[in-house]
Formats: structure tokens, sequence, C-alpha cells
């Protein structure tokens, strides 16, 4: 090992104690022979501990501290979008929610169909992710579709703001204040109710029922928006949060619409698109036109992932 | 494996315990990311709220600074970075350019010697110095330097390679070097 190497190779991870055990021995040979490399080093290091000494930790304001406090309170107490719309929300859960026992509700969960299309959705995501690497580097670059294009428009909306309105009886205006459906729950109770609330109100609306389960990908149902768009077609809006991130559905009625070339893969009726730095799937309903756009902000594998795992109505068909 | 807490006040008991520690750590970078302390106010609650959300599929054992830290530059990344247009130093064209500008200001500003020396005038400078790296190696180094993290645990809050943060550190003081120096010289202290 030269002076050179070690400098830019191995000179900030030795401050930063981050060679192996082979590159430590490596790097301490050298500097054994090396005085201008031993200097180079104590600077590394000097200078790591200056930034952490002058730079460091700030103090989080008392009041910000204390307004974290109330809210994980009122988010403890009452449901994490009842904490979004604070203001004016009352509470909480639905009599129908509150009178159903636990063991019901995961009763209700407990569908054959929902673990044999799992399985058989396994075998081919095996096949489907050996394949997207290779497929995703000749994606969908130097393409414009309006319709990503007003997706991520969507999306960057409801990353912000998103106020559910489905379904209209468990989420009204009575006197002024807001009354929510949805409480805290864990990621598998969440299946239930919500789930099911929000399809119904779909269905009534005439539009697709379903409602990806992504909680095996670490997402969980935040509730649905149901809209009409400018020419008077009804569009939904699902939103699904996860800590590392949201997909946003976004389904509506277009019998011209064609899966855009530049597809880094289509399976059935999903295509996946990298688009303008996100992943997009669409897909087309077999029936009554309609489609859906689900867009993240995460990887194309790992939209992939979770829409491959999740249960939709459309594997139930 | 995903630890499995409890609900209800349990859950809040366990988040206060192992979360809230790093409370300081977070809004240190939500401010350093938004540069606004109203934003940062808002980009930490969203982040200490989504934590407590998923709370359940935070793995026992491991850091949870690191954790914490992912879903705020996630928060940042998704919403808002793209909220706040203006955007700071992108390349190493862009980090001369402001350092060349905050030489002059260092330089105007330089009237008190003594004050030069202090461990004030020094924050100072590292400050400085830190602002007018692109902010790719900044973020790198405030991670590692600041935020005590491993590169691997840096590698998941940036959602990039172990290598690239490594890569990333090591210019990243290269610059912070040159910067010092170039600063001290601004004030008639070469420091050599």
């Amino acid at each position: 090992m030269d002076c050179q190497e070690y400098i830019s190779e191995y000179l900030a991870a030795h401050a930063d104690n981050e060679l192996t055990a082979q590159e430590r021995r490596a790097a301490e040979d050298h500097l054994a022979g090396c005085p201008a490399c031993r200097a180079q080093l104590a600077e590394e290091r000097a200078l790591k501990a200056l930034v952490r000494q002058h730079v460091g930790i700030v103090k989080t304001p008392a009041d910000v501290r204390r307004s974290i406090r109330a809210a994980l309170a009122e988010v403890s107490e009452r449901g994490f979008l009842a904490w979004n719309r604070r203001d004016s929300f009352g509470a909480i859960a639905s009599p129908r929610q509150a009178a159903e026992p636990l063991d019901k509700r995961l009763a209700r969960l407990n569908r054959p169909w929902m673990w044999a299309s799992v399985a058989a959705s396994m075998l081919v995501l095996v096949v489907l992710i050996a394949g997207l690497d290779m497929f995703s580097r000749r994606a969908s670059r130097g393409i414009l579709v309006p319709a990503f294009d007003n997706a991520i428009g969507k999306f960057a909306r409801f990353e912000r703001d998103f106020e559910p309105n489905v379904p209209p009886d468990a989420f009204s205006d009575r006197n002024g204040i807001l009354y929510a459906w949805v409480v805290d729950r864990d990621s598998l109770t969440q299946l239930s109710d919500k789930v099911d609330d929000v399809a119904r109100a779909y269905r009534e609306a005439d539009m697709p029922a379903d409602i990806y389960h992504f909680e095996q990908s670490g997402y969980g149902l935040a509730g649905g928006r149901l809209e009409r768009l400018s020419d008077g077609r009804a569009v939904t809006y699902t939103l699904y949060q996860g800590y590392q991130g949201n997909i946003l559905s976004i389904c509506y009625r277009d019998a011209r619409m064609a899966a855009p070339v530049g597809a880094a893969y289509a399976a059935g009726v999903h295509s996946f698109y990298d688009y303008m730095g996100y992943s997009i799937c669409l897909t087309f309903y077999p029936t009554g036109h309609f489609v859906s756009i689900l867009i993240s902000r995460q990887p194309l594998q790992q939209l992939v992932w979770a829409v491959t795992l999740a249960e939709t109505a459309i594997a139930q068909k | 494996m995903a630890a499995k807490h409890g609900r209800g006040d349990n859950k809040r008991f366990l988040f206060e315990q192992v979360a809230l520690p790093h409370l300081d750590a977070v809004y240190t970078a939500a401010l350093r990311l938004s540069r606004n302390p109203d934003d940062a106010k808002d980009l930490l609650q969203e982040t200490i709220l989504r934590a407590y959300r998923f709370f359940d599929q935070f793995t026992k054992g491991t850091n949870c600074r690191a954790w914490l830290l992912t879903i705020l530059y996630n928060s940042f990344r998704n919403g808002y970075r793209r909220a706040m247009r203006e955007q700071p130093a992108t390349s190493t064209e862009d980090f001369e350019q402001r350092l060349e500008a905050q030489s002059l200001i260092a330089d105007a500003a330089h009237t008190d010697p003594e004050q030069m020396l202090s461990g004030r005038m020094l924050g100072h400078q590292l400050e400085t110095a830190l602002d007018t790296l692109p902010p790719e190696f900044r973020e790198a180094l405030l991670l590692v330097d600041v935020q005590e993290l491993n590169y691997r645990e840096a590698a998941g809050v940036l959602d990039i390679p172990v290598g690239t943060v490594k890569s990333r550190v090591s210019r990243g003081r290269a610059l912070m070097r040159e910067a010092l120096k170039r600063l001290a010289q601004a004030q008639g202290k070469t420091g050599t």
C-alpha cells in the first residue's frame, strides 16, 4: 500500500473505525513506516472531533418538545388521522368497530383465498424480481405520460395533506365537528374495518372496491377519497402509509388509455414504470375500462414486491 | 424480527423510553435539512408521529436514532424538499463559488483577532465550511460525525450503498479541510 492508496481508500474509514480487521492490519502496516500518513490520520481524527464538538446536537426548544408530547398523547388516545385533523376532529371509533371483539375481526381476515393467493404470488415474485433489474435499466426514460404527471401532482399534494372523505357516514360534519372513524390500531387489525368501510363506499359509487393489503410490505391503509374529475368522471384516491414512505392509488374509468411504451416490467394486468424519479404501477381492470395508477417514491423493486404480495380484489376473482 | 410492542399506554410508554431520547438528534437533523425552525418543527412532528404509528416495525436492538433519521429523511425527500424548490450547492463547482463568497464575507467580518482564536470563532468557521459543501457530502458527514451513525446506518438513512457513504465521508472531509484552510487564509491566518 502506498500513501495515495491509504489516503484515498483507507483514511476516512480508519478514522471512523470502519475498516475490516484485514484492512486495519494493512493500514497499520503502512502507518508503521509512514509518519506523513500517521499525521494525516491524526488530522482526520481531529477534524472529526472538532465537527462533533462545535457543530453538535441542538436542543429541542421546550415549546416544540411540549407540542410533540401533546401530539403523541392525542394520537395515543384518539388515533393517527384524528391527530392530522386535530383542530377540527371530535373522536373516535364508530360504534360498530368499538362493539366488535378483536378476535372476531381477526377471524374475518383468515380467509383461505388470502393465503392461497399470497403463496401463488410468491412464485411469481421470485421470477419477477429476478428479472426486474435487467428490465429496469431500459426503463421509461424520455417518454411523457400526462396521466403519470397528474399522478405525481396528486401524490405530492396528498403526501402533505390527505383528508379521507369516505365512507361519508363515518366521516361527517356534525355541528362543525368532524368525527373520525379511524383509531390507532396495529397493522393486523387495520386490515379489517377500515378496508371494508372504504371498499363499501367505493362500491356504492360504482367504483372498483379493491383495497391493496400492503401490510406485509410495511404499509397501512390511511384512508380513501372519492372525487370527480373536471369532466364528471368519478375518481378514487387511496393512500397507504409506511414508515419508509407512502403509496397512493388513483383509480378512474378511461376506455382510451393504453399502456405507455417503456415499461420496466409487465405482468398480466400490471405494468411497472420508473418515471421521473417515481415508481408507478399501471393496472388495467378486466372489466369496466377502469385503470388504476399506484405511485410511490420507493424503488421500483419495492413497489413490485408490495403489489405482488398485496391481496387485491383482482386476485380474488 | 420486528419487535412487537403493546398497544395504547404500553406502546406510548415504550416509545417514549426508546425513541424520545433521540428527539434532540432528530430535531438537529430536521433543522439542518429544512434550514428553518418552523419547517423543522413540522418535519420533526411528522417524523415522530409516523415513527409512533409504525413503532411495531422498529427492530428491537437496532439503533433507534438511525431508524428515526431514516423516517425523517424519507419525509423530507417525499414532501418537504419538493415544496422547497430552492436548493443549496449541488456540485463541486458550486462549492468553489460558495466558498469564494464565504471567504469574502469572512474577510470583511474579520475585525477581532482574539475572537478568531476563540472556540466560538472556530465553531463559526466549521459551520461556514460545512455550509459550503455540496449537500450529499454534508449529509454524509453530519450523519457520521455529528449523529454518530456507522456507515451502514448512514447508508440506510440516505438510501445509498455503504461504499458511497464511505467515499462521500472521505471526500467531504477533504473538502472541509480545503474550506477551512481557505477561510483561514481569508482571515489572514493560514494555520500552517
